[in-house]
């Protein structure tokens, strides 16, 4: 089950990701740019905790995990910032 | 007859810059290969050139490359596409195409500046408000509006952009 959830959550963030890059193109808006970041680094960060790579790299990594996190939700108050 | 058959498709593609392949086809009665052979040939001569935007391909003469790509851009969102197809009923004012197409100022400020931009539409100002003219051909953007068909990721990729550019819309 957790692994279902976890690819649900990474294949939402992708095609996500994907919707801000053709916005992107399309638009050049800077807010669809840190939208495609912010959801791609969601990615990363799943894809940090979904492949237990903590013990892989044997390093704690819940410091980068919750980097990461803080970055995504930056990202997205630029995104909705006023310009 | 071979070249007969080249000729009036040049032809074609030349009063019709825009045309798709499939109308190209229809109007013309030509089979599928046939009509790639000869656009194949077309294109090798330098004569066409063509550019697939959404899902289909659309077929320029030679020396458009410029105009086709202002136009291609222009007409890449839905909200674009519809505020093209509205300002062909004639001239409009900002507040008027939000309210005739239900958008928000800021959306339709965003998509104006990039058509005017582009050179797709003029603006000119008359008191307070900004009145928006199409400058360009309206018979080749209906022609490539009509024919254009939207992929899923595009819709949700131009309801993003609507929604960005409406954000601090008060209504």
């Amino acid at each position: 089950m957790e692994t279902l959830l976890t690819l649900v959550t990474l294949l939402l963030a992708l095609a996500l990701a994907g919707i801000s890059y053709i916005a992107y193109r399309k638009s050049h808006l800077r807010a669809t740019l840190y939208l495609l970041i912010a959801f791609l680094l969601l990615v990363m960060k799943k894809a940090i905790e979904a492949l237990h790579l903590a013990a892989w790299i044997e390093r704690d990594v819940s410091i980068a995990v919750g980097v990461l996190e803080i970055l995504v939700l930056l990202l997205f108050i630029m995104a909705l910032w006023k310009r | 007859m071979g070249m007969e058959r080249r000729n009036e498709i040049l032809e074609t593609i030349m009063n019709k810059p825009g045309i798709t392949f499939r109308e190209l086809a229809r109007q013309l009665g030509i089979g599928i290969g046939d009509l790639q052979y000869h656009l194949y040939r077309l294109e090798k001569e330098g004569k066409v050139f063509s550019r697939k935007i959404g899902k289909r391909r659309y077929i320029f003469p030679a020396g458009f490359e410029g105009d086709c790509q202002r136009l291609l851009i222009a007409i890449s969102t839905e909200t674009r596409r519809r505020i093209l197809l509205l300002l062909m009923e004639g001239p409009l004012t900002q507040s008027e195409i939000a309210k005739r197409l239900g958008l928000s100022q800021p959306t339709v400020s965003y998509h104006m500046g990039e058509l005017v931009k582009l050179g797709i539409v003029d603006a000119r100002k008359e008191g307070k408000s900004v009145t928006y003219t199409l400058s360009y051909d309206p018979r080749i953007i209906a022609r490539v509006i009509r024919e254009y068909r939207p992929s899923l990721w595009e819709k949700l990729a131009d309801n993003l952009i609507d929604m960005l550019t409406g954000m601090g819309d008060e209504e």
